[in-house]
This record gives structure tokens, C-alpha cells and sequence, in this order.
């Protein structure tokens, strides 16, 4: 078999080990449990060199099971806290935990686990990739664009707040549910935008980071308990976007634009996906910042091109969404969205606003969008002035050629 | 195909005294045995019981609670698999884990309706 597809497989299949396995041994064990998927992975990627099974979903599900009593074994001579095994029979039941829908279970649990309040947001996200999704570290480290050293942190302190704070291997209940699924749609978003809005140098679009904002979103969706409206707005706006993937970057591996993007390339399956969850997700007329980010990128989408865009009504779903969530980066859109209608007293209105400071490192995007306004007021020199600092503070490289085109064309 | 239920009676591992090495010994083979029926694709399902026992019985609704260890033969639990009748589910059977610690397998099969 490619060791592309293993890979790939044993990742999606690692987080159910582990969630079923904690299932069974608790949270405090998790790491014994971690060790033992993996050496579970690694034998197989050696037997598999010469064969490989027919069923790998089932041969990798059997060896998880198998593990069940290496790993008791292994609790018990660590004296650790130990579940009750006391009859053969109950391996039925044990059993009956590796039935698909039971997986399903394990894996939300897991899922509201790694989101859990208690843990902190950068913890969460780490720990989300490592358990659930079975990233290693380094990939981690690679696609938040931090050092190795630090995800090991991150995951080290997440596992010990968990223990610590004895965090329960649960879906929550009755009140607790409407905030805890807030929380984790909160985590899936910061997933799907770590991977959508790349800042890694060269490889912009991290596919397999959205994707898995998209599976574990999904997963949400097919539990009656925690499927909710926040949650199918939450997952159109990310089909809206991932629609889009495709068109970001051309051949050249150059960052296009929605200007300049081939809207044929973009994604109808997603897009009528994207549509059909919306008209669930308005079901009621409670609406989220998830709600209103995908009315945006709906709007461009409904565009037949860039020039036909709807650009008050995308400014009126920004008014909105500001209300309920005012970000700094929202100004900077509605400033740029108002200069699309040519309107700079408004886009310098919300120019204003705005201290760039506040943007961290997307600061280069106002910087770029101040210098695009001086350029359409036909003001070349400030227009020069701003688009230099915006190349001075970008530092994914592929932005940084879209400034230095947009830096040409601004001149000629 | 029909469905059959093979029953799990005897007594409580605990009430045995067997050791823990002696119950993962087991565990191991009712779960050999577990993942060879699902291979077969007859594996219907299954439950294991608790050995804790509330018995209501006669006229007066007598209410008595006991413990495996107060009745010899206990109902430990159940699976269903399918199969073309007796003779194939016996064979099945053969795999049951217990039978030297004086298990007993009974197999009946799943009424069904039809129409």
C-alpha cells in the first residue's frame, strides 16, 4: 500500500482507537493509551509491507481491540487506577463499544473533551489535532506554525489540567450542552481558519486542517443532541469556503483574489451543500457570527463575477456581524468592502477606526488595503508609501507576492 | 437465515476466585471468539449482565434481592447470531470460552412473525 494512504488512514483511524480505548480506561490513562495506538500503527506499517489486509479499517479496529488486555496489563503492573475487568463475559460488552455507532459516541466525547472550558484555547486546538485527529507534533507544530517544543507544552499541560481538574469522558447534558457546543464550534472555526487563512510560508492552503474542521463539525451534525443551527451555519460557511480552495492559488502557486479567481473552478457540490445546511440553519431566527460570515461569502458566491458582486448587501451582513462580535478585522473588510463601490469617506471612516496594532500579524492587510484607497484616489505617492510597510510587515511568502504584484500593477 | 440467542449460564468468575491473569486469559478468548463471529459476519449482538439480581416471584410478588453468590447458575449474558439452525449455531458454540469452569450454552432460537 502508498504510504500516503496508510498515513492517511492510520490518522483517521488513530483518534478512534484512542477515544473508544478512553472510553474504556479513562482519561487518566490517555497516554498510555496514545502509546499504544501508535505501536498498534507501527506494526501494522511493518506487516503491511508484505501484506497488506483486505479490510484495513477492520485489521486496524481487531488490533485495537487486542490492545485492550496489553494495556491492562500494563496498567496493572504500573498500579494505576484500573477499570474492573473481573469476567471474560464482559468482553461482550467491551465489544460492543467498537460497533460503529459506539465509535461515534467515544469520538464526541473526545471531541467535547479536548474543548472542554477548562483548557485554554491554543491547549485545546493542540490537543484537538493530537488526540481526535491524530496529527503528530511536528505536523502540529508545522501547521500552527509554532516550535515543536511548545506543542509538546501544550499537549503536556493539557493532559495534566485534565487529570488534574479530572475532566469527565462525556457528551454534557441538559444546560450545560447549548455552551459546551458553543465552545467546540469555537474551536472547529479557529481548526478550519488555521488551515483557510495559512500562515505558513510557501504551502498557503492546509487542506487537511479544514477537512477535519469539516469531519468533526460533521460529527456534531449527526448527533441529535448536539446538532444545533450555530452548528449547520457553522458548517455551510465552511463548505462556502472550501469551495473556494481550489481557485486560491494558480498553477504558478501564486494567491489569487476573488478579482482575479476562476469562478468555474470553484466547487458547485460544496456550494449546494453550503446552501442546503444554511436553509437548516435559519430554521430559527437566532443568528451567530456563523450565520453572517456565510450570508458574506454567499453573497460572492451568488456573484456571477467579481464586478456584479452585491457590495451594500455584503456591507449590511458586516454591519450585522460587527454588532455581535466587534473585531478589529471586520473594519478593515467593511473598509475594503467600500472601496469595491468606490466610496472612500466611508472606507476612511472605517479606516479610522482602526489601530493596526490591533490586527497582530495581519497588519500587513491594512497596510495593503490603505494603499489600494491612495491608489484608486489616484494619490501615488502615499499609495507607494503604504503598500512598502504592508511588504515590510508580511511574512507568509506567497502574500507577499500578491503585494508585490499588486505593488506593479498600482504603477503601470 | 434465522436468528438464534446462545445463552451464558454459570456461575460468577468472581465467586470462582479466580485470579486476574486466569479472567484475561479468558477475556482474551471471548474476545478471540467475539472478533471470529463478527468476521463471519453472523454476529447480531449481544449483552453482558451484571451479577446482581432482584427476583420477583408468585402470587405475592415476593421481592428478593441476591448475589451470584447465593445462586449457583447465573445468567451472565447473551449473544445473537445467524445462523441455518441448531446443528450450525452448536458449532459456533464450540468456541465458548467456559465450559470447563461447568459453563452451560443454551441455544434457542428467535421467534419471528411473519405477516
Amino acid at each position: 500500500m502508498e504510504t500516503k494512504l496508510i498515513d492517511h488512514l492510520f490518522r483517521h483511524h488513530s483518534g478512534k482507537m484512542i477515544s473508544v480505548l478512553t472510553r474504556i480506561f479513562g482519561l487518566s490513562n490517555l497516554e498510555i493509551i496514545e502509546d499504544a495506538v501508535q505501536d498498534t500503527f507501527i506494526k501494522a506499517s511493518i506487516s503491511w509491507r508484505k501484506k497488506q489486509p483486505e479490510n484495513p479499517e477492520a485489521w486496524l479496529t481487531k488490533a485495537a481491540k487486542n490492545r485492550v488486555l496489553d494495556i491492562f496489563r500494563k496498567l496493572k503492573t504500573e498500579q494505576k487506577y484500573l477499570p474492573e475487568l473481573k469476567k471474560g463475559i464482559q468482553a461482550i460488552a467491551l465489544q460492543e463499544l467498537f460497533l460503529d455507532s459506539e465509535i461515534e459516541d467515544a469520538q464526541l466525547r473526545m471531541i467535547f473533551t479536548a474543548c472542554h472550558p477548562k483548557l485554554e484555547v491554543r491547549d485545546q486546538i493542540t490537543f484537538a489535532l493530537k488526540t481526535i485527529s491524530g496529527f503528530s507534533t511536528k505536523e502540529i507544530a508545522s501547521a500552527l506554525l509554532a516550535k515543536e517544543e511548545t506543542i509538546k507544552k501544550r499537549l503536556l499541560r493539557a493532559r495534566k489540567t485534565i487529570k488534574t481538574k479530572n475532566l469527565a469522558f462525556e457528551i454534557p447534558q441538559g444546560k450545560e450542552l447549548p455552551k459546551r457546543i458553543e465552545r467546540v464550534l469555537e474551536i472547529l472555526y479557529l481548526i478550519f481558519n488555521e488551515g483557510f487563512h495559512s500562515n505558513k510560508k510557501d504551502i498557503l492552503v492546509q487542506k487537511e486542517l479544514c477537512g477535519e474542521a469539516i469531519r468533526l463539525c460533521k460529527m456534531l451534525l449527526k448527533n441529535k443532541h448536539t446538532k444545533n443551527n450555530d452548528c449547520y451555519a457553522l458548517f455551510a460557511l465552511m463548505c462556502f469556503h472550501s469551495a473556494r480552495l481550489d481557485a486560491k492559488i494558480n498553477t504558478e502557486n501564486e494567491l489569487l483574489d476573488l478579482k482575479t479567481q476562476d469562478r468555474n473552478k470553484w466547487s458547485f457540490p460544496l456550494i449546494q451543500l453550503g446552501n442546503a445546511m444554511m436553509n437548516k440553519a435559519v430554521e430559527t431566527s437566532d443568528f451567530s457570527r456563523y450565520h453572517y460570515e456565510a450570508a458574506i461569502v454567499a453573497e460572492h458566491i451568488k456573484a456571477p463575477n467579481f464586478e456584479q458582486t452585491n457590495w451594500s448587501k455584503i456591507l449590511q451582513w458586516y454591519k450585522h456581524l460587527y454588532a455581535i462580535q466587534p473585531f478589529p478585522s471586520l473594519l478593515l473588510n467593511m473598509a475594503v468592502v467600500c472601496l469595491q463601490n468606490n466610496n472612500f469617506v466611508k472606507a476612511n471612516y472605517y479606516f479610522n477606526q482602526i489601530n493596526p496594532d490591533d490586527l497582530a500579524q495581519r497588519a500587513y492587510l491594512f497596510y495593503g488595503a490603505k494603499a489600494e484607497c491612495f491608489a484608486k484616489m489616484n494619490h501615488k505617492k502615499e499609495a507607494l508609501e503604504f503598500i512598502n510597510i504592508a511588504l515590510d510587515k508580511v511574512t507568509n511568502q506567497l502574500e507577499k507576492d500578491f503585494l508585490e504584484k499588486k505593488k506593479l500593477s498600482m504603477f503601470n | 437465515m434465522k436468528q438464534f440467542m446462545m445463552i451464558f449460564i454459570g456461575a460468577d468468575y468472581a465467586d470462582l476466585g479466580l485470579s486476574q491473569e486466569e479472567v484475561q486469559n479468558r477475556m482474551e478468548k471471548w474476545f478471540a471468539w467475539g472478533n471470529k463471529m463478527e468476521k463471519a459476519g453472523i454476529l447480531r449482538g449481544g449483552e453482558a449482565l451484571n451479577p446482581q439480581i432482584r427476583r420477583i416471584a408468585g402470587k405475592d410478588r415476593v421481592v428478593t434481592d441476591l448475589t451470584s453468590a447465593e445462586v449457583k447458575e447465573i445468567v451472565g449474558g447473551y449473544y445473537t447470531v445467524e445462523a441455518k439452525d441448531f446443528d450450525e449455531v452448536q458449532e459456533i458454540a464450540k468456541d465458548f470460552p467456559d465450559y470447563d469452569l461447568e459453563g452451560t450454552v443454551e441455544i434457542r432460537e428467535i421467534m419471528t412473525f411473519n405477516e
